[in-house]
């Protein structure tokens, strides 16, 4: 308790404001803090030369890649590959979700191989589909879509299971064909488990999508961090690095609103 | 004091109200296997109900009643007998007949208006027409100014008026209702009833009732079937006549305390039955 008490001691002498919004100060605090070390790292000359660049310097490269046209051809492309992805291995982990989750027999066949092949590392088979689909967009498609399939699969399936079984009844009661059973019934039932299995695809989309485009490519944000690494443009590849941290918290952010986590209340 | 006891069930309309009766359960037996071998959960239950009328069923846990709602639902498979809506066999679920059931059975994803809207929406209904017969309902059911509200902004209650409007809304000739108040406490339980009576008496809705609760039976029904614990066999069937329009007063009269003691003194034999059976089980260390 004593611990506690010193620890907000302080906040007796705090503005107003950061009395009343603690959560927001607490947040400013970090950032300042870890900014400031940021700089005084850059500016002490301890590590070589830009492997800590200046803020000022990463805030002017930003400034210069935004206003690249070409910046916005390999985001483009980027972005397509992502959304592509996400389209293709989330709706095939839907319908195989649904699939195995939807009957016993499917589930004890083949829900083992989702859980050991969900966490192998799916960079290996990106030569696989550099020889299938070429060293274009195609691959990378590919191992976003791979990424993104096994959390959506296992997360419906794991959804399915848990849809309380009355609501079930009372669609058959009401004679409510497959069809409508599966989109009135099963999908909004399973919201918060699709809705998590796209979050989590998403991220490994992600990874799995920029990972190839570091290895092998030729446009693509991940193609532009790994060029401005090899020129060593420190400054560069640091304001790449912040627009894809704008990116992944956006589309997280966008998944999150699609799904009417906000406006649908829960039980 | 009407009393008549019919062993079998059958044939049990009582001259003064010989009409055609809009459900037959004709001599239903289900079985199922267990572990143990095979257990008969319904045998030979026979039963048919008249135009207008409140039927209850009622048994001690375990008397297969939840089989015989399910069956006569059309959501079980697989048993002897037959289930006829005005004369017609009846297999799977019918647009005749609507369920209301014992757990929680309201989607937290829609609106109390969609909610009930749901069956229309099954059905093909345009959408004004839907929401036209959706608002009478929820109109019925006492929860005008709650047409927007989620499930999870209601009371136990609502819930369960909100699941009655939305098997009414389909307009079933038959309401078979499964211990639609077994979760909530007895107060509301009281008011429930009494708003299930107005709504009955409004509507002249035929229903079937399967309850373990002998004050709700009484409250609420014509006839009550009384059943035997394991297998679930038809012991009596009882008129129950107290005055309609009926509200939930009748409880205190002198009337309704006879049919509860009589109902009473024909269930505790079962009940004990049951109780015994499920201790011996427990003490085996079988699952009940």
């Amino acid at each position: 308790m004593a611990e506690t008490g010193r620890l907000t001691a302080p906040a007796a002498y705090a503005p107003s404001w950061m009395r009343e919004h603690p959560v927001t100060a607490l947040r400013i605090a970090i950032i300042i803090t870890v900014l400031t070390g940021w700089e005084l790292l850059a500016r002490s000359g301890w590590l070589y030369r830009d492997v800590v660049p200046s803020l000022l310097s990463i805030g002017r490269a930003l400034y210069e890649t935004l206003s690249d046209p070409t910046f916005y051809l390999h985001l483009t492309t980027t972005f397509y590959e992502i959304g592509l992805a996400m389209v293709i291995g989330g709706l095939s982990g839907l319908a195989v979700g649904i699939l195995i989750g939807g009957s016993k027999l499917m589930q004890h066949a083949y829900e083992p191989f989702l859980y050991y092949l969900g966490p192998c590392p799916k960079i290996i088979f990106f030569p696989v589909m550099i020889m299938w689909f070429g060293v274009g967009p195609g691959s990378k498609i590919a191992m976003g879509a791979i990424s993104c399939f096994f959390p959506v699969a296992l997360n419906v399936a794991g959804g399915m299971r848990e849809i309380d079984k009355v609501l079930i009844r009372v669609g058959r009661s009401f004679r409510a064909n497959t069809w409508q059973m599966v989109t009135k019934i099963y999908m909004p039932a399973m919201r918060h488990p699709i809705i998590n299995g796209m979050r989590l695809g998403l991220g490994v989309c992600l990874i799995g999508t920029l990972l190839a485009e570091t290895k092998l490519s030729n446009r693509g944000i991940g193609f532009l961090v790994i060029q401005s690494y090899t020129l060593f443009n420190m400054p560069q590849m640091y304001s790449l690095l912040i627009v894809l941290f704008v990116i992944a918290i956006g589309a997280n952010a966008l998944i999150g609103r699609l799904g009417g986590l906000d406006t649908i209340r829960r039980t | 004091m009407a009393v008549v006891a019919m062993p079998t069930g059958r044939d049990s309309v009582p001259a003064a109200r010989a009409a055609e009766p809009i459900l037959t359960v004709d001599g239903i037996v289900k079985r199922f296997e267990t572990p143990d071998g095979v257990l008969t959960a319904v045998d030979d239950v026979s039963l048919s109900v008249l135009p207008g009328e409140f039927f209850s069923v009622i048994g001690p846990s375990g008397c297969g009643k939840s089989t015989l709602f399910n069956i006569i639902g059309g959501l079980l498979d697989g048993y002897d007998g037959s289930v006829r809506v005005a004369g017609e066999l009846v297999h799977g679920p019918h647009p005749s007949i609507g369920m209301i059931f014992q757990e929680e059975s309201t989607f937290p994803w829609r609106s109390v208006i969609d909610n009930i809207a749901f069956p229309l929406e099954i059905a093909g209904l345009p959408k004004t027409e839907r929401y036209d017969r959706a608002r009478h309902f929820v109109a019925l059911v006492g929860l005008d100014g709650f047409e927007r509200r989620f499930p999870a902004e209601l009371s136990g209650g609502m819930r369960q008026r909100v699941s009655m409007a939305r098997t009414l809304a389909a307009q079933p000739k038959i309401m078979l209702m499964d211990e639609p108040f077994a979760a909530l406490d007895e107060q509301t339980r009281l008011l429930l009833g009494d708003k299930v009576l107005q709504i009955q008496q409004e509507l002249k809705q035929t229903t079937l009732l399967i309850t373990h609760n002998i004050t709700e039976a009484v409250q609420l029904s014509d006839r009550i079937m009384v059943m035997t614990y394991r297998p679930g066999k038809v012991k009596r069937i009882v008129d129950i006549d107290l005055p309609r329009p009926r509200t939930s007063e009748i409880v205190s009269s002198e009337a309704f305390g006879r049919y509860v003691a009589q109902i009473w003194n024909d269930l505790r034999e079962e009940a004990t039955r049951g109780m015994h059976d499920d201790e011996s089980r427990k003490r085996r260390g079988a699952p009940s």
